[in-house]
């Protein structure tokens, strides 16, 4: 690959604007709305993408694919709903940050961090591609295991804040996930007699009866989403706020980087996804802080951790598709589909038998990330106003209108009934502070995880010490163990320093 | 850790609908092959497990007398739970029309009594903004994506219209 091939590129891809351009506007609609996913959008638009020749195909699904990621941020920071499973991490401190009046900077810091968390590794892989491709196929079934593990108990004990809740959500959102046709044999478990679970639990009903309609219930107790002072200053709101959230981002370029990279090497990981990738580097960004008692409160650091990670997912979901020919995950095996349908093979002979599409696909990607910035920010202004309408017109358009999104994935009326059930239990789990998003994660990890463990299982004949056989295995358990055991030995510290300033102050 | 509530009764619901359905998952699946319910037995087990746990530590809050074993945390403040309840009832009524009302109508009515419930009396708005959300979805849903929404007595009419328009 040299200056020239990249630079030539680059002049295709830019020549492609009119292509990328709707699958931008395609892509952001789609990820504002909870229900949406992009898999399911590039289904719906398999005639056009088959029609068309394989590098504008590609061009439109690649600025489909990141836009969605990016626009998944702005209902999570808005209303607390994220428009995909990448962006609940996002809630945690966008929705805060809206609370206290400071909705446009948060958009403006979660879309700067997505575009740049996304192009610099789109850059990166560009440049380490054959590198990278490799470090998929160190993980095998154990490893995975694990890495579900540690992902599901870094959401519970950081999110949840009370880490038995959080376990009991999260676990409890495993069981769910277990729900269906079993991997090996097909036998049903615990449908309770519906046909439509056979398939497993739809994670756009659970998404959206977690989230939208258990939080448009506990919404109803107040006036505003925001406090009356945050609502004089958002009706203050000028082009200033988008600036200064510009600048935020200047000042937290390191941060966008690191975590983009978190995002980088977790996409890389077939099925692990953006809301792993999200959790891990909110929980990491979180540990390196000197003050992790901020997060949660409506930090900037927490937007840009998991808006920055969900973007870094992009490149990384594509390594192992075009490298290995195994898809990173379900949007990733739709793309996968429309390159076999055009006669391309996936695999390390791509690189030599077609490098302008290989390394082309990603340089798409790039400019894309390069297009979004201009299109989006100059929306955040507008979008932040959604904090200022009356939860009486707000409450009923979200539990109706995304009642009617929980239909679109299977078109299963039976889909809305359960959406409103997942709605209930988000509820009270809200209400108790079982964290929803550790049990969003649980069901969303759920098959995925039987997947892996029963396959483990089987090379060891039902021998559950294979667990524990692999050295990169055991060193992740025992970060495991780690960050269960850290948070605790944290508050013990603080604690037993609070008591001896108050001996201190006494004598 | 995160302020615990008095009422620890309601703290009790998340992990006793766990337990339930680690019970019936098991219940179900005891005649089926070990690879079939290994994943239940081992994420089952942990959630027994924790629930346990949680239960102890409701357990000794009540006997310390720092909680009791009501639900109250559900209802707070009461003078919205009507309001709550009325809307989980307009969903479910909403969702349960929809095969025979079809998407436009049933989304209409359904908008246009959540706001009621939701204690909106100014006629306008509770004509308008159904009226915007249901002809949204409609050019969206039925209009642009055809999705296999079940159609009803106003897409049958607004269907023919358009064929008439159209011929």
């Amino acid at each position: 690959m040299t200056w020239q091939f990249l630079a030539d590129q680059f002049a295709t891809q830019f020549g492609l604007w009119w292509v990328i351009w709707p699958g931008i506007l395609l892509g952001i609609v789609v990820g504002i709305l909870p229900g949406f996913s992009p898999q399911n959008t590039l289904i719906m638009l398999l005639p056009l993408t088959l029609a068309v020749p394989v590098e504008q195909a590609f061009a439109f699904m690649i600025a489909l694919y990141c836009a969605n990621h990016l626009a998944g941020g702005v209902p999570a920071i808005l209303v607390r709903i994220p428009g995909s499973g990448g962006a609940a991490a996002t809630t945690l401190d966008g929705y805060p940050m809206a609370r206290k009046g400071q909705a446009q900077q948060a958009i403006v810091l979660s879309f700067t961090a997505s575009v740049f968390g996304g192009l610099i590794t789109t850059l990166a892989t560009l440049a380490l591609l054959p590198w990278l491709s490799q470090l998929g196929l160190y993980l095998r079934s154990v490893e995975m295991v694990v890495v579900m593990l540690f992902g599901l108990t870094l959401i519970a004990v950081v999110a949840a804040k009370d880490a038995l809740k959080g376990l009991i959500a999260g676990f409890f959102g495993l069981m769910i996930g277990a729900i269906g046709t079993d991997h090996i044999y097909d036998t049903p478990r615990a449908t309770f007699g519906f046909l439509e679970l056979y398939d497993g639990v739809p994670l756009v009903a659970a998404l959206i009866g977690l989230f939208a309609i258990s939080e448009a219930l506990v919404m109803i107790e107040e006036k505003l989403i925001v406090t009356e002072d945050a609502r004089e200053r958002a009706m203050r709101s000028t082009w200033a706020d988008t600036w200064e959230g510009i600048a935020l981002t200047g000042r937290k370029w390191w941060h966008i980087t690191w975590t983009a990279f978190v995002g980088l090497f977790i996409g890389i990981v077939p099925g692990a996804g953006a809301s792993i990738a999200a959790f891990v580097a909110y929980q990491q960004s979180r540990m390196w802080s000197k003050t992790p008692e901020l997060y949660g409160t409506g930090i900037p650091e927490g937007v840009i951790a998991p808006e920055s990670a969900n973007n870094g997912v992009t490149s990384g979901t594509l390594v192992p598709m075009m490298a290995l020919g195994v898809p990173g995950g379900s949007t990733a095996a739709v793309m996968m589909i429309v390159l076999q349908y055009h006669g391309m093979v996936m695999g390390p002979r791509l690189f030599t038998t077609n490098p302008e599409l290989a390394y082309g696909v990603f340089v798409s990607m790039a400019v894309a990330y390069i297009f979004m910035i201009f299109t989006i920010l100059p929306l955040a202004r507008y979008m932040a106003r959604i904090v200022l309408i009356e939860t009486t017109y707000l409450v009923p358009v979200i539990i109706l209108v995304t009642a009617v999104a929980a239909f679109v994935e299977r078109q299963y009326l039976f889909d809305m009934g359960l959406a409103l059930i997942f709605g209930i239990i988000g509820y009270i789990a809200h209400k108790t502070n079982y964290h929803v998003t550790a049990m969003l994660i649980g069901i969303i990890l759920g098959p995925l995880f039987e997947q892996y463990l029963v396959r483990a299982l089987r090379i060891s004949q039902g021998d559950a010490t294979i667990l524990f056989s692999s050295p990169l295995g055991n060193v992740l358990w025992g970060l495991l163990a780690l960050s269960l055991v850290l948070p605790f030995w944290r508050t013990w510290r603080q604690k037993k320093a609070l008591a001896a300033a108050q001996f201190g102050d006494e004598r | 850790m995160e302020k615990e509530n008095s009422s620890a009764g309601a703290d009790l619901l998340i992990p006793a609908l766990a337990l339930a359905f680690v019970v019936y998952f098991f219940v179900s699946t005891a005649e089926l092959a070990w690879e079939a319910k290994a994943n239940a037995i081992v994420v089952g087990t942990v959630l027994v497990l924790l629930t346990i746990a949680q239960v102890v530590r409701i357990v000794l809050r009540v006997a310390r007398r720092q909680a009791d074993l009501g639900m109250t945390v559900l209802w707070e403040p009461r003078d919205v739970a009507w309001k709550r309840v009325g809307m989980v009832a307009v969903t479910a009524v909403f969702i349960a029309a929809l095969p025979w009302l079809g998407l436009t109508l049933s989304l209409w009515l359904g908008m246009f009594a959540a706001l009621w419930v939701m204690g909106l009396r100014r006629t306008r708005i509770l004509v308008i903004l159904p009226l915007a959300t249901a002809g949204s979805c409609y050019a969206l849903f039925i209009a642009v994506l055809d999705a296999g929404f079940p159609r009803g007595p106003l897409e049958a009419l607004l269907g023919s219209l358009l064929r008439l328009g159209g011929a």
